[in-house]
This record gives C-alpha cells, structure tokens and sequence, in this order.
C-alpha cells in the first residue's frame, strides 16, 4: 500500500515534468485549428508538417541558418571554454600560492556571484568598445567562462597524485610536455563531461546572443524562438514547432551522457 | 604540491637580498604556468571584471554620455532617482516575495522528490525518475516556458482544457494578475527543482544509515527521524541549495520576458526585468544603478545565509 503511495507520487511528479514535451511534439505536428479544438490529443490526427515548413524562413533569418549560428557558437564556445579553463585551473592549481592566481581565483570568483542577467548589460558596453558588436566573436568569447567548468577541472588537477609530476620532471620533461603528454591524457574524462555540460549550457544561452547580436544574421535557435514567439499573429504550430528544434539535440545529448552530465554539474555546484 | 617541493627554503640571512633572490626564482619557476593562465585570465578580466567595474562606474554616469569616452559623472544622480520611482519599491518587494516564494517551493519539491527517490519503498525505477527530473534542467529555458506559456493559454492550452475534463474552474495562468506569479513560479519549479533534488540525492548517498536504524531500534517515529537524523545530515546540501537558489530566483529574468512581459498590470515585474527595462531604452545610468543595488542584495543575502550555515556546523 506505501510502495503503491509512492509509485503514484513517483508517476505524479514524472508526468509534470514530462508532460510539457510530449505536448510540444504533438502540438508540432497538429494544425492550430486541431489543437484549439482539442487541445488534450495524445497523438496527431494526421502528422502535418505545415508547422515545420512555416518556419524554415523566419522574416530575414532561416532555419538553416539560426541552427549552424547555434552549432558554431556552442561549438567555438565550448572548445574555447574547455582549454582555456583547463590551461588555467591546472596552472592555478600547480601554484596555488603565487599572489597572481590567488587574485585571480578571487576575481574570478566574484564574477561568477554577480547576476549573470545584470553582467550581460555592462558585457554589451565591454563589447560596444572592443568593436565586437554584431560579429560572432564577442557572443564566443563572452560564453567562454563558467564556474562549473572552472571548479569540475580544479577538483580534478587537486586530486592528482603529484608523484605523476615529479616522475615527468626527474624524466627530464619540460612543463608543456608534462601538461600535454602526462596530465591532459589522464584528464580525459573530466574534459569529456566539462565539454558536455558547457555544450547543454551554452546552447540554452540567448540572452547575450541577443544583446551583442545587431541584427538576426547571428541569433541562434532559442533568439529565434523567443523572436517568432514574441510576435504578433500568432503561428502556434510554428512555435512549437520551432521549440522541438531547439530542444531535441540537446535533449538527446543528455540523454545519451545523462550520468557524466548530472554527476559533473552535482559536483561542479558542490564545489563552488 | 609538486611545484613547493621544488622551492628551496627561504634564505635565512640578508633580507632584501635573499627576498629578491626567492622572488626572481619563483617568477622563474612560475613563469612557464603564468603563459598557461593568460587566456582564461584574459576572459575573466575582459568579460567579468572589467564589465563589474564598469557597470558600477556608469551607474554614476549620465546616461546619455554612457557609452562616450569621456562620460559625464552626475554622483549619486541616478541611485536618487531610483529610490524616488514607486516603481522601483514596488518591484523590489515583487522580487523579494517571489524569491522566497520560489525559494520554498523549489527545495520543497525538490528534497521531497530527493527523499522518495532515496527511499527503499521504491523498488525499480529510480533511474527513469531521476531522468525525468532532471531533464527540464538541460532543456533551453526559453524553449520550456514557450512551451509552459501555451500550456496556460485559456483556448489553446492543455491545462485548463484538463481542469475543464475534471469539471475544475479555469486557472487564470499568465493573463491573470491574481495568478501570474504563481505560474512564473510553476514554469521555473519545472525548470530548476530537477537541480536542486540531484543535490540533495548527492548528499542523502553519503548519510550515516546506522543513525536511521538506530533510530527505528529506540522507537523513533518518522517524523521524529527525519527531523532530527535525516535532516542535519543533510546541511550541507540545504546549505548550498539556499545560496544558489536564492542568487537564481533574486534574478528571475528569462521566464518574464518569455511569459509576461512583466505583466499584467505589473504583477511579474521583477527588479532585473524592471533594470533590462531601462537598459533597452538607452537609460544606462539607472539602469546600472538597479544592476548594483540588486547586486548588493544577491551578495549581502548569499553570504548571510553561508555564513549562518557555516556558523551552525560546529
């Protein structure tokens, strides 16, 4: 009878958090007039691919377009984000006691407290003076630092053994031999689950893509999303339609990394 | 560390010397790792600190010298300004309300949830749960709560079409002040508690399970056990949920604009969309005033609550 209770609390709470997908992809396919006619359906009428159709051109952004922008950016982003946080937690965690790291790590630090929505505001004045607004590079490397990232790496460079090192240098290696042929190759899990988990992250960011994009030519699929969802003359099947495409690459990704990813973000969080 | 066994002790006469010696060695050892840390250093400057200082600068600028090179400095012109818009009061008590609010309601659920997927009562599906949970924490945030707003639309959405099934009244959902807030809150319920909930599982795997079973030996009731076994143990997680559930929901920003606009009639306008606001209309000087003064409170309420459950560790 409790095991019963809790099975149907269990099935309660997993319908709540799941339901919202299975909508999104039945509504995807429905026309609007069905879905307003019957908005409960647990399966399509037919499978109507209108809603798809209507939104590969978006005013003067594509479809094709908005999903290569959010490929290139996350991709650029999370390559950028994995080695230089990499390079530096290691460089941080070799010398933990010269003055320079211990105020970077504070800095650092700090940043990673400060409302991310807020920093976004003053990032678009950074980015207005370097001369980066509207180009890939500013949204890039704005997207490039992370706390979770920064912490999974420094956990794991503190743990390694230091006689791993010392055997290096008796050897008579230099420190980016060290760094590229002992240390990297043995950081290869923990590269692997940062890379994953700043890909999820990066690719649900919009509002920064927003705010140093000046027109549609960069915006990635969640601005596309929040675009064609904000306008007038509602196209309700284009919208969900559009939110299937926004969701399902990264929906399968953690499906398919789902302990590397929910261990890594545990332990990322714990951390900092 | 490796790199310490490699320093050689301190010299033990002739100060400055012997100082300037260690120094130039160090920089000598440390040089090669100072070139590793340059890129993430520069990212950190360029897109963290830099920005902070800067937005605490323009916010004593006038705001249309903002973004000229030599801005004009007007003091404490628009933080006065601020504090003289009802406006800005009333948005600040919204997003306090809603903070706490959410704050309860997340870790509720999400301890809840964390305690029956712990629980032996469970026999299978563990697994499944715990991904169903956590997927709504990976999936884009604009993405779910389009997709929440449709839910709650009064002809097209799903919700108040079930409610309807059940012969319950309608739920007013975004288009309704009464209950705007409450569906902001239950969009970002499904968006966050998945994270909270694997924080408290992390921690419920390495309690002391002898404690609960002495517990049941003395007769304890459940209640009584979890109160007072369970729930210290888990400090560390309460802990670290509060600090960042509190810096998340002080912050509310995505659900807004996707959902509400800030709306209706002010019910949803929380300070950091009140402050994009200002920002989108060029007032960069109030604007950035908004930022440090919610800045202040993140900081000031984060901290306090770390510093109390630290202080309560003993």
């Amino acid at each position: 009878m409790k095991r019963a209770l809790a099975y149907a609390i269990a099935v309660v709470a997993s319908v709540f958090f799941l339901y919202p997908y299975l909508w999104m992809l039945v509504s995807s396919f429905r026309t609007t007039a069905a879905v307003l006619r019957d908005p409960l359906r647990w399966w399509p009428e037919r499978f109507d691919l209108s809603g798809f159709a209507s939104i590969l051109q978006m005013g003067d952004l594509s479809l094709l377009r908005a999903t290569v922008n959010s490929l290139a950016i996350t991709g650029a982003s999370t390559a950028l984000a994995v080695l230089a946080t990499a390079l530096g937690a290691y460089a941080m965690t070799r010398c933990p006691r010269a003055l320079a790291f211990r105020l970077l790590r504070y800095g650092f630090l700090v940043t990673m407290m400060y409302p991310y929505m807020l920093l976004v505001i003053p990032v678009y004045i950074v980015v207005y003076k370097l001369g980066l607004l509207g180009g890939y590079s500013g949204i890039v490397l704005f997207l490039a630092v992370g706390p979770i990232q920064f912490f999974l790496f420094e956990q794991f460079f503190r743990t390694l053994p230091a006689e791993v090192i010392e055997a290096a240098t008796i050897d008579g290696a230099g420190e980016a031999a060290i760094l590229f042929r002992v240390v990297l190759p043995m950081a290869r899990p923990v590269v692997a689950t940062v890379a994953i988990i700043t890909f999820l992250l990066n690719w649900a960011q919009w509002f920064p893509v927003l705010v140093i994009s000046t027109d549609s030519d960069t915006w990635t699929l969640p601005v596309a999303l929040l675009n064609v969802n904000g306008e007038l003359g509602t196209n309700f099947q284009g919208i969900m339609a559009l939110a299937v495409v926004t969701t399902i690459p990264v929906a399968l990704l953690f499906l398919a990394a789902q302990r590397q990813v929910m261990q890594g973000m545990t332990e990322g969080a714990v951390k900092g | 560390m490796a790199s310490a066994t490699l320093a050689s002790p301190p010299p033990l006469v002739g100060g400055g010397w012997g100082e300037g010696w260690r120094l130039l060695r160090a920089w000598r050892r440390d040089s090669v790792f100072y070139l590793f840390a340059i890129p993430f250093a520069a990212l950190t400057i360029v897109f963290g600190l830099w920005p902070i200082v800067l937005s605490v600068m323009t916010s004593f600028t006038a705001s249309a010298t903002a973004l000229k090179s030599v801005p004009v400095y007007v003091g404490f012109a628009n933080y006065t300004a601020i504090l003289r818009d009802p406006l800005f009061f009333s948005s600040l008590g919204l997003t306090l309300l809603y903070a706490v609010l959410a704050v309860a309601a997340n870790l509720g659920v999400a301890l809840a949830y964390a305690l029956l997927l712990d629980s032996p009562l469970l026999a299978g599906g563990r697994g499944f749960f715990k991904l169903a949970m956590f997927l709504p924490v990976v999936t884009p945030d604009v993405a779910g709560y389009v997709v929440w707003r449709w839910l709650y639309d009064q002809s097209f959405g799903a919700l108040n079409a079930f409610l309807h099934l059940l012969g319950l009244p309608a739920f007013g959902g975004v288009a309704s002040p009464a209950t705007a807030m409450l569906a902001v809150l239950v969009a970002e319920l499904w968006h966050h508690a998945g994270f909270y909930a694997v924080i408290f599982l992390a921690n419920l795997a390495v309690c002391e399970r002898a404690l609960e079973e002495a517990a049941d030996i003395d007769g304890a009731r459940p209640w009584q056990k979890f109160c007072y076994v369970v729930l210290p143990q888990l400090r560390p997680a309460i802990v670290i949920n509060l600090v960042y559930a509190l810096i998340q929901f002080l912050k509310t920003f995505t659900v807004v604009v996707v959902m509400t606009k800030g709306g209706p009639s002010g019910a949803t306008n929380f300070l950091s969309y009140y402050a994009y606001q200002f920002f989108d209309q060029a007032r960069y000087g109030e604007a950035t005033a908004m930022a440090t003064v919610l800045f202040a409170i993140v900081l000031l309420m984060a901290t306090a609550v770390y510093a109390l459950g630290e202080r309560g560790r003993v």
